[in-house]
């Protein structure tokens, strides 16, 4: 039951967003500028071929931008929206379960996700670029990063964005300084010292990092820093999710006396 | 099939809802009236087991309303919470599939619901794209879905236009032939009459009156309802005929003039040479309506 009331909420969240459009194309076209982007400034800034900059670039703009805007963007939109419609509140009057909504809108998001990441790599190749590490591995850090950002999402819609309005300056004012100091635009390695050790805490830097070493070093989970960056994720998502499930519990059961 | 016995709720110091006591039987459509604030939405809440009483009970076919009301009933709120960007049939599979219904079972209920509200002919079209009447129908089609026992229509015609009101009204009226319980609040009073079997009405959180029109007629203590309106100087000289003849002065609310409560039938050729003293501007004589009754309980003073 839970499953199939997923399938339906993640089925309505991708009817709408194929009904809209716009949003569906600019997440298109976010991933394939930002991978040029950062494609062709690293070969000529570190004097590198474009194979080795768009090998580097792909799994930034991955992780690092493209599911960013898109799965805790759209978690956030969604959540609001819904809040606002008041279509919530006709949720509340079905028999629906809170864990059946937080997975129809990670189903939802993966959907869109993983076409991002396939749409890049898909781009990439074009410069011959090819995964190096295990498929598998690159999938669960992908979903792993999609379910950080979708309970990320969760906590910053029910917590903080009250309006439509509120939701790109929260991305914006939380969401770039994240993916500066996670690598999404440029190598961390361009980063002072101090602002090196911010990083650590930086649940983006250690997505990006880790997809980076499987995708384009071919490492695995047998190599140390992969691994600690692969565990930090893990650890992650495990709270991210439970704190933004708790928190869109507080938010229902507000819901529930207006 | 809704039994609500001793319920009472209040949110910190205010008490909402002071020891309701109501049963509606299968196939009836029960009316809930009362003013902004009286405690209907409320009411629904708890009905819906959206909310937890205070004490008391609210039971539902038998079963307890917090374990089976989501199951049991269909809500039809106030505004159309629908996916605007959605066609009818999706909006309507997409509830159905919260509900747990699927496959041909879903495809069966889906073409029912569509065809009891009329909507079959705009089944694929988007939901912003139909008029206010078609979507209160489409809510309705969304609370049939699962067959609930129970719908709750929460002022279901607020905002539509004439034709629209009565096009849901017949559908309203419909519903109790399928074996389907209504609780219906609303505003309107005509709408009430002309549709509830039973009616209650809410004033400060307490039910003050409950039954048929019947009931609340007899409560009400009078047939009629004489209207008068006279020169400002006559109002003393018409106060004492009335009283002489057993007028039952009442407050009204309609225009300013004098009300009375009569008891039995009278004709106006009857009334009008008790008033040959006075000089009538207006008379008007009418059967005790629901509004009579209502403004009546609604009265501040009253009790």
């Amino acid at each position: 039951m839970i499953l199939y009331q997923a399938i339906a909420i993640a089925r309505r969240i991708l009817l709408e967003l194929w009904r809209q459009k716009r949003s569906l194309i600019l997440w298109v076209v976010f991933p394939i500028s930002l991978l040029l982007l950062n494609g062709l400034v690293l070969a000529e800034g570190a004097k590198i071929s474009t194979t080795e900059s768009f090998k580097f670039a792909a799994p930034s703009t991955v992780v690092g931008a493209a599911l960013f805007f898109s799965c805790l963007g759209g978690t956030v939109s969604t959540i609001v929206a819904e809040r606002e419609s008041k279509t919530l509140k006709r949720l509340l009057l079905c028999p629906l379960h809170s864990t059946s909504y937080f997975l129809g809108i990670y189903l939802a998001y993966v959907c869109i996700g993983v076409g991002q990441t396939l749409l890049v790599y898909a781009i990439a190749s074009f410069w011959q670029v090819r995964f190096a590490g295990a498929l598998w591995l690159g999938a669960v850090i992908v979903l792993a990063s999609i379910g950080s950002y979708v309970g990320m999402g969760f906590l910053l819609g029910t917590k903080l964005a009250r309006r439509p309005e509120d939701v790109n300056s929260l991305v914006a004012g939380i969401g770039v300084p994240l993916l500066i100091l996670g690598g999404a635009f440029f190598p961390t390695s361009y980063l002072p010292d101090n602002l090196l050790l911010l990083t650590q805490l930086n649940p983006v830097y250690h997505m990006n990092s880790a997809l980076l070493l499987v995708s384009a070093d071919g490492k695995g989970l047998d190599d140390p820093d992969t691994l600690i960056h692969f565990r930090f994720l893990l650890g992650f998502v495990t709270i991210v999710i439970a704190a933004g499930g708790l928190a869109y519990r507080r938010m229902m059961n507000i819901e529930k006396q207006l | 099939m809704l039994v609500i016995s001793h319920l009472s709720k209040s949110f910190g110091q205010r008490q909402v809802l002071q020891d309701i006591n109501l049963t509606i039987p299968q196939g009836q459509i029960y009316g809930l009236l009362g003013a902004n604030g009286a405690g209907k939405t409320t009411l629904i809440n708890l009905i819906c087991g959206l909310l937890k009483s205070d004490c008391g009970q609210i039971t539902i076919d038998g079963q307890r309303a917090e374990t089976c009301a989501r199951r049991l009933i269909g809500v039809v709120p106030q505004e159309n919470l629908l996916y605007a960007s959605l066609t009818c049939r999706e909006n309507l599979a997409f509830f159905a599939a919260l509900y747990g219904l699927r496959g041909v079972e879903l495809r069966k209920s889906l073409q029912q619901c569509l065809t009891a509200v009329q909507l079959s002919h705009r089944a694929d079209c988007l939901a912003h794209t139909l008029s206010g009447g078609m979507m209160r129908r489409l809510s309705v089609a969304v609370a049939l879905l699962h067959q609930p026992k129970l719908i709750i229509l929460d002022e279901p015609t607020t905002g539509l236009d004439i034709e629209a009101r009565f096009e849901m009204w017949q559908l309203i009226q419909q519903l109790p032939q399928q074996g389907k319980t209504i609780l219906l609040t609303t505003h309107l009073l005509e709408e009430a009459e002309r549709l509830c079997d039973r009616l209650g009405i809410l004033k400060q959180g307490r039910l003050v009156a409950e039954g048929t029109m019947a009931d609340l007629r007899a409560g009400f203590g009078a047939d009629q309802m004489l209207l008068l309106q006279v020169n400002a100087e006559d109002i003393p000289k018409t106060l004492v005929i009335a009283q002489q003849h057993q007028f039952i002065p009442r407050r009204h609310y309609g225009s300013e003039c004098l009300a009375f409560a009569l008891r039995g039938r009278r004709s106006l050729s009857d009334i009008v040479p008790l008033f040959a003293e006075v000089q009538l501007q207006s008379i008007t004589l009418q059967p005790v309506s629901l509004e009579h009754i209502y403004l009546e309980l609604q009265d501040p003073n009253s009790p």
